[in-house]
C-alpha cells in the first residue's frame, strides 16, 4: 500500500522533471522538482520557514479544537432542547452557507491581521460538520438501547451520559475527519486575505513576486500537512468505531 | 402477581390502524414460569413489551403487584443489547451503577452473577469478543442484577445454535429454581415452551390473541429425561397441532 503510493509519487516527480526539457517549459511557469526542493531549503535557512509552519499549525489546532468543542456542546444542547435547535438552525445554516472567503475579510476587519481571525474562521468551518454528525449520532441511537434505557427507567441525564453520548462517538469522529480538510482550507484563506505570518502568507508573497517555485513549495507543504491531519483523525475514527460500535 | 385485564393494543390511526392484540386476560402467580408460543405477528412480543412498560396499553390494565419497586422487571432482549463499549462485568453492573448502588456491593453482586451464569474468566471481555450464547448469558445476568421479581424474555435463544440453546434452557431452569423468579418467556419453539413452562400460552395471529392456556403437568426438575416423558411429548404434540390448525 505504502510502497505503491510511493511508486506513484516517484513516477509523478519523474514525469514532472522530464516534461520541462521535453516541452521547453519556462522556469517561471513550471520550475523543476529540484528547484522547488531547493526553494524549501532556502526558506528553511533564510526565510524562517519553521516559524511560518508553526503559526499555521497553531491556528488550525486552536480553531479546530474550539470548533470541535462548540460543535459537540451545541449538538448536546440541541438534542436536549429541540426548541433551541429549531430557532437556531436557520441562523447556523446561514453562517454555514455563506462562502467562507466572504466572511474572511469581515473577520480580518474585526480582529486584525494576527491569528485570531484565522482561528475563528477555522472554528466556524469545523463547527458545522461536527455539530451535525454529533446530533445525528445522538438522534439515531440504536432503538434497542432506548428499550434498555426504558426498562432500566434511566433519567434523561443518565440516558445521555451512558447511552446517547458513547454511541454517538463514531459518528462524531466521522464528522471531525471531514472537518479536517475544511479547517486546512479556512486557515489558508484567512492567511491569504491578510497576514504577516503563516504558510498562506508565504504563498501570497510568492504570488506577488511571481515566484512559482515558492508557490508550488507551499502548495506541497499544505497538502502534506492536510494529509497528515486527515490521517490522524481517520486513525482515531477507526479506533473509536472499533471501541464504541 | 401479574394481573392482565382486558389488555388490547392497536398501532397506527385511521386507515392504518392495526390490531396487534385483542383483549387478553391472564393471571400469573408468583414463581410461575410462563412460556408464550405463537407464530410471527401473533402479538406475543407486543404482550411482553406491554408487561415491561415498553409500550402503553390501548385499553385494559396490567398490574405487576410491585408498585414500590423502581424496576419491577428484568428484560432479556432477543439480541442481547449489551453496550458494546462496556466490558461484560460493566454491562452486568449497569443496572446497579444507574441506581446509585455502592461499588463494593455491586462488585460482589456481579461476581456472584458471573459465577451463576458461567462467564467466569470473561469479566473483562467486550461483547463483540463473545459468542452469541455467551452474550445472551451476560444479558440474563444483567437482567438479574438488581434482583427484579419478574424476568421477561423475548425469544432469548432464537439466535443461538441448537446445542447451545438446550444448554441455556437447562441453565435458565436452574436459575429459576435457585432464584424463584416469575418468568415470562416468549418463543416460537413449541419444544422449548413445553420444556420450560409451568404453563404454556398459545397465541394466534391476525388478530393477535390468546387462544388457549395449557398446564404443563410435567415433573420438576426437568432434564434430558423430560424429553422422553410421554406427558412432555403429548404437550408438544398438542401445542403443535393447535399452532398448525387454521384459525376460524
Amino acid at each position: 500500500m505504502l510502497l505503491r503510493g510511493l511508486l506513484g509519487l516517484v513516477g509523478f516527480v519523474a514525469l514532472w522533471s522530464a516534461a520541462i526539457p521535453l516541452f521547453g517549459v519556462p522556469d517561471h511557469v513550471l520550475p523543476s522538482p529540484l528547484e522547488v526542493v531547493e526553494r524549501l531549503g532556502f526558506l528553511y535557512d533564510h526565510g524562517n520557514l519553521l516559524m511560518h509552519i508553526e503559526v499555521t499549525l497553531i491556528e488550525i489546532f486552536w480553531g479546530f479544537t474550539i470548533g470541535l468543542v462548540l460543535g459537540v456542546l451545541f449538538a448536546v444542547i440541541f438534542a436536549r432542547v429541540p426548541f433551541l435547535e429549531r430557532i437556531s438552525t436557520p441562523l447556523i445554516l446561514l453562517l454555514q452557507t455563506a462562502p467562507k472567503i466572504a466572511i474572511a475579510p469581515l473577520l480580518l476587519l474585526w480582529l486584525g491581521l494576527g491569528a485570531a481571525p484565522k482561528v475563528v474562521l477555522v472554528a466556524i468551518v469545523t463547527f458545522f460538520p461536527v455539530m451535525t454528525a454529533m446530533l445525528t449520532g445522538i438522534k439515531y441511537v440504536n432503538k434497542s438501547y432506548i428499550d434498555l434505557a426504558d426498562v432500566l427507567k434511566l433519567n434523561s441525564w443518565q440516558r445521555f451520559l451512558y447511552i446517547e453520548f458513547p454511541s454517538a462517538i463514531p459518528t462524531l469522529f466521522a464528522g471531525a475527519t471531514v472537518a479536517t480538510t475544511l479547517a486546512m482550507t479556512a486557515a489558508v484563506i484567512g492567511e491569504l486575505m491578510g497576514a504577516n505570518k503563516g504558510i498562506g502568507f508565504l504563498l501570497a508573497t510568492g504570488q506577488e513576486d511571481a515566484d512559482t517555485a515558492t508557490v508550488i513549495a507551499m502548495v506541497i507543504l499544505l497538502s502534506a500537512i492536510g494529509w497528515a491531519f486527515y490521517a490522524l483523525l481517520d486513525y482515531l475514527r477507526v479506533r473509536m468505531e472499533d471501541r464504541y460500535s | 402477581m401479574i394481573k392482565i385485564k382486558g389488555v388490547t393494543k392497536t398501532f397506527g390511526v385511521g386507515a392504518d390502524r392495526v390490531n396487534a392484540l385483542t383483549p387478553v386476560d391472564m393471571h400469573i402467580e408468583k414463581g410461575e414460569f410462563i412460556a408464550i408460543v405463537g407464530p410471527s405477528g401473533c402479538g406475543k412480543s407486543t404482550l411482553l413489551r406491554l408487561i415491561a412498560g415498553l409500550e402503553d396499553v390501548t385499553d385494559g390494565s396490567i398490574d405487576l403487584g410491585s408498585k414500590d419497586k423502581k424496576r419491577p422487571v428484568g428484560f432479556v432482549f432477543q439480541d442481547a443489547v449489551l453496550l458494546p463499549w462496556k466490558t461484560v462485568a460493566e454491562n452486568i453492573r449497569f443496572p446497579l451503577d444507574t441506581s446509585a448502588v455502592p461499588r463494593s456491593v455491586s462488585d460482589a453482586k456481579v461476581a456472584e452473577l458471573i459465577a451463576l451464569i458461567g462467564l467466569t474468566g470473561f469479566e473483562r471481555a467486550l461483547p463483540k469478543q463473545l459468542s452469541g450464547g455467551m452474550r445472551q448469558r451476560a444479558a440474563i445476568a444483567r437482567a438479574l442484577a438488581d434482583d427484579p421479581p419478574i424476568l421477561l424474555m423475548d425469544e432469548p435463544f432464537s439466535a443461538v445454535d441448537l446445542l447451545t440453546r438446550e444448554t441455556l434452557n437447562d441453565e435458565l431452569l436452574k436459575i429459576w429454581e435457585q432464584t424463584g423468579k416469575t418468568i415470562v418467556l416468549v418463543t416460537h419453539s413449541v419444544e422449548e415452551a413445553a420444556y420450560l413452562g409451568t404453563r404454556v400460552m398459545v397465541m394466534s395471529a391476525r388478530p393477535g390473541r390468546l387462544r388457549k392456556t395449557f398446564k404443563a403437568d410435567i415433573p420438576q426438575p426437568r432434564s434430558e429425561e423430560t424429553k422422553r416423558d410421554p406427558r412432555y411429548l403429548d404437550l408438544v404434540s398438542e401445542l403443535r397441532t393447535m399452532m398448525r390448525e387454521p384459525v376460524l
